[in-house]
C-alpha cells in the first residue's frame, strides 16, 4: 500500500454480486431486446423449423434475465432501507449536508478536479442521486415489461398459478395510460404500444445512464488517485490517511 | 375537454388491460342462464317489428339448413364465453334478433363496415342474421332520401325512444364547429346528428376504428380534428366494435348479448366487449411457430414468403393487438390479414393508423406520426443521447488530460 493511503470497504460481496449480476443481466436484455424489437440477425431458411427458435430463445433469454433484474431489484430495494452497511437512502434526502455535499461532488466534476472540498472515503451524495436515477428507470423497465409480459399469459394461468398473471395485471396494468400519457396519447386512447414504445425509450435512457456510470467511475480513479474503480473488484479503495 | 384531475388520477389506478375470466363458476352460469331465459320469453311475447323477415325462412331461402344453423349457435356460444348449455338460449335469441331496433348512422368514413356487414360470397348466418334485424334506419341502404329519409329517422327515434341500438360508423369531425361533415337536408353537422340521435338510443354501439377511436380521419395531422363516439357522446352506455372494418361477427355477437341478457358484454377499459378483444391476435395466430424459430419474411415475395413464414419483420402488428380474427377470421372463417400473406395492422387499436398500420419492419418505420414516427424516433432519439452523452464525456476527458489536476499532482 501507498504511503500515507488507507482501505476503506465500499460495497459488500453481496453488493458486488448483485453489481455484476445486474451487468451481465443487462448485456443480456439489451442484445436480445433489441432481437425482439426488429430481429435483426436471420436464420437459416434451409434449416427445417424443428432445429431453430431463435425468437423464442431470444425471448426467453430476455425474459430470464429480466426476473434476475426483478429479484436483484427487490433485494436492492430492501438494502437501501435496512442494509447494515450503508443505506442509501440518507443520502437521497434533501437535507443541507447532502445538497452541500452533492453540488460539492458537481463542483470537482466540472472544475476538473481542481476543486475537492468533500469526503470521498463515503459513497457521496451525488453518486447516490445518479443511482437512485437508475433505480427508477429500472423500476419503470419492470413494470412495462412485466406488462408486455402478462399478455403472453393471456388464458389467465400460468406454470406457478393463476395468482401471477393476476398479480402482474393488477400491478402493472396502471403503465398502460402511464404510458400513453408520457407519449401524449388522448386521455383514454392509450393502448399497449404505448408501453412498449416507452420501454425501448427507457432501455436507451440506460444505455447512456451506463456510459456516462462507467466514465465517471474511470475518471474519479484517474483524477482523485484513490483506486475507485477497484470498488466493483475487490470493494475497497483508499483514501489518504488524514493523520499521516 | 378539462379532465377532473382526480378523476385521472382514479381512472390511472384502476385502468385494466385484457383480463378476461373464462370461468366464473357454476353459480353464476346458473343465474345467468335463468336470467336469459327470462328475458327470452319476455321477447317472445312481443310481435317482430315492422313485420322484419322470419329468421328461418330466411335460412331456408339461402338453401342452408337447420344443422348449419346449430353449428354457428354453438360456435357463437363459445365466441361470447358461454358454457355449451347456452347454445339453446343463443339459438333462440338470434331468432329473436327481429325484436331489437337498430339505427345505424354514418359519419365521417367509407362506410366499409356496412360493407362488411352486406357483401360476402354467399350470405353466412352472421349475415342473414344482420339482414333480419331491424334495421329502422341506415343511410347507406335507405332508398328515402332528402327530407323523407329525415322523416323516416325521426319516426323511428320517436317509435322506438330510449329501446333502440344505436350503431355508429364513422368519426365526429369537431373542427371549425363541425363545419367539416355535415347531413342532410338541413345541414346539420354530424357532431349535432349523432347528439341528437344519441339521446334517446338505449345504448350506442360504435363500429369501426373511425366510430370508436377516431380511426384514419383522425391520423396525423388530424385537419378536422376527428374524435371517436366515445370521446363527444357521455352520459350512455357505449360499446366499441374496432377494426377495419369492424368483423361482422362480432357486431351480430354485441347484439345477441343484448337479446340474449338484455345488458351490454363485459367491455374493457377501451370499452371493447372483452369476448372478442380479450386476446392478442399473435397467441392464436397460425404462424406463430415461424415467429419462435425466427423465421421471418425478409421482404415480399421471397422465399420465407412462400413458405408463410412469420410477417413481424414486414410490418406485422399482432403482438401488440387485441382482437379475435386470429380465431374466427373474416367472412364466416374464409381468411383473414396474416392468413393472405399481409401482416397486422394493428386496425382494432387507438391510433393505429399512426402507430401501427406503416407495414414496414418496426425499426424502419418513417412515417409521420404523433411523435415522429414511433420507433425510428425512439431509436434516433436514444442514439442522438447517447452521441451527446458521448460528446460530452469526450469534451470532459479531453478537458481532464489537458487541464485536469491529479492529487499527487496537487501535491508536488
Amino acid at each position: 500500500m501507498k504511503e500515507g493511503y488507507k482501505k476503506v470497504e465500499r460495497m459488500t460481496p453481496a453488493m458486488r454480486i448483485i453489481h455484476w449480476v445486474n451487468v451481465l443481466s443487462m448485456i443480456v436484455a439489451i442484445a436480445t431486446g433489441l432481437y425482439i424489437a426488429a430481429p435483426y440477425y436471420q436464420t437459416f431458411i434451409a434449416d427445417s423449423a424443428v432445429d431453430k427458435y431463435v425468437m423464442a430463445w431470444n425471448r426467453w433469454g430476455h425474459f430470464m434475465v429480466a426476473i434476475i433484474f426483478d429479484v436483484t431489484s427487490i433485494i436492492v430495494a430492501y438494502l437501501y432501507f435496512f442494509s447494515c452497511f450503508e443505506k442509501p437512502w440518507k443520502k437521497v434526502i434533501p437535507t443541507p449536508t447532502n445538497i452541500k455535499e452533492f453540488f460539492a461532488v458537481l463542483i470537482n466534476l466540472i472544475t476538473l478536479n481542481r476543486s475537492k472540498n468533500f469526503d470521498s472515503s463515503h459513497s457521496d451524495s451525488f453518486n447516490t442521486i445518479y443511482f437512485a436515477i437508475f433505480h427508477l428507470l429500472l423500476a419503470w423497465m419492470l413494470l412495462t415489461g412485466l406488462q408486455l409480459y402478462v399478455h403472453a399469459l393471456a388464458s389467465g394461468e400460468s406454470s406457478i398459478g393463476a395468482w401471477w398473471p393476476w398479480m402482474l395485471h393488477a400491478m402493472t396494468d396502471w403503465t398502460i395510460p402511464a404510458s400513453g400519457w408520457i407519449n401524449g396519447a388522448a386521455s383514454g386512447m392509450s393502448s399497449l404500444m404505448d408501453v412498449r414504445i416507452t420501454h425501448h425509450y427507457t432501455m436507451w435512457f440506460i444505455v447512456v445512464w451506463v456510459v456516462f456510470h462507467i466514465y465517471y467511475q474511470v475518471w474519479r480513479t484517474i483524477f482523485w488517485q484513490e483506486g475507485d474503480i477497484a470498488i466493483a473488484f475487490g470493494g475497497e479503495k483508499f483514501v489518504k490517511d488524514k493523520e499521516a | 375537454m378539462a379532465v377532473d384531475k382526480q378523476e385521472s388520477v382514479k381512472s390511472l389506478f384502476t385502468a385494466q388491460s385484457a383480463k378476461v375470466d373464462t370461468n366464473r363458476g357454476d353459480a353464476y352460469y346458473e343465474k345467468l342462464y335463468a336470467q336469459c331465459r327470462a328475458r327470452l320469453d319476455e321477447l317472445k311475447e312481443l310481435a317482430p317489428l315492422n313485420n322484419r323477415m322470419d329468421f328461418k325462412e330466411s335460412i331456408e331461402d339461402e338453401g342452408l339448413d337447420r344443422r348449419d344453423f346449430l353449428k354457428w349457435a354453438s360456435a357463437t356460444t363459445a365466441m361470447l364465453m358461454l358454457p355449451a348449455s347456452f347454445t339453446p338460449l343463443v339459438a333462440d335469441a338470434a331468432v329473436m334478433m327481429n325484436r331489437v331496433p337498430v339505427v345505424w348512422i354514418e359519419l365521417s368514413d367509407c362506410a366499409g363496415n356496412t360493407e362488411a356487414l352486406i357483401r360476402s360470397d354467399g350470405p353466412k348466418i352472421d349475415e342473414i342474421i344482420l339482414d333480419i334485424i331491424s334495421l329502422e334506419f341506415n343511410e347507406t341502404l335507405l332508398a328515402a332520401s332528402g327530407h323523407q329519409a329525415e322523416k323516416q329517422l325521426e319516426d323511428a327515434i320517436e317509435h322506438f325512444k330510449g329501446k333502440y341500438l344505436l350503431f355508429v360508423e364513422g368519426a365526429v369531425p369537431m373542427g371549425m364547429d363541425g363545419q367539416y361533415g355535415t347531413i342532410g337536408a338541413s345541414g346539420e353537422t354530424f357532431h349535432d346528428h349523432l347528439q341528437r340521435i344519441a339521446k334517446d338510443a338505449a345504448a350506442i354501439v360504435a363500429v369501426g376504428s373511425c366510430a370508436t377511436f377516431g380511426g384514419i380521419p383522425a391520423a396525423a395531422p388530424n385537419p378536422t380534428d376527428a374524435k371517436g363516439v366515445m370521446d363527444v357522446v357521455k352520459g350512455k352506455p357505449i360499446i366499441n366494435i374496432p377494426a377495419c372494418p369492424a368483423n361482422p361477427s362480432n357486431m351480430v355477437g354485441v347484439i345477441l348479448h343484448y337479446v340474449l341478457t338484455g345488458s351490454i358484454p363485459e367491455l374493457d377499459s377501451l370499452l371493447r366487449p372483452k369476448f372478442a378483444f380479450g386476446y392478442r391476435i399473435h397467441d392464436n395466430c397460425e404462424r406463430r411457430a415461424h415467429f419462435d424459430a425466427g423465421e421471418y419474411v425478409e421482404e415480399w415475395g421471397d422465399e420465407g414468403a412462400k413458405n408463410n413464414f412469420c410477417l413481424y419483420k414486414v410490418g406485422c402488428k399482432g403482438p401488440m393487438t387485441f382482437n379475435n380474427c386470429s380465431i374466427i377470421r373474416y367472412n364466416e372463417g374464409v381468411n383473414w390479414p396474416v392468413g393472405v400473406g399481409r401482416g397486422c395492422i394493428g386496425c382494432s387499436e387507438p391510433d393505429f393508423w399512426d402507430k401501427y398500420a406503416y407495414e414496414r419492419p418496426m425499426a424502419n418505420a418513417n412515417i409521420k406520426a404523433p411523435t415522429g414516427g414511433v420507433e425510428k424516433t425512439v431509436d434516433e432519439f436514444g442514439l442522438g443521447l447517447l452521441t451527446a452523452a458521448g460528446v460530452g464525456i469526450a469534451i470532459h476527458a479531453a478537458a481532464s488530460a489537458v487541464a485536469g489536476k491529479k492529487e499527487s499532482e496537487k501535491e508536488a
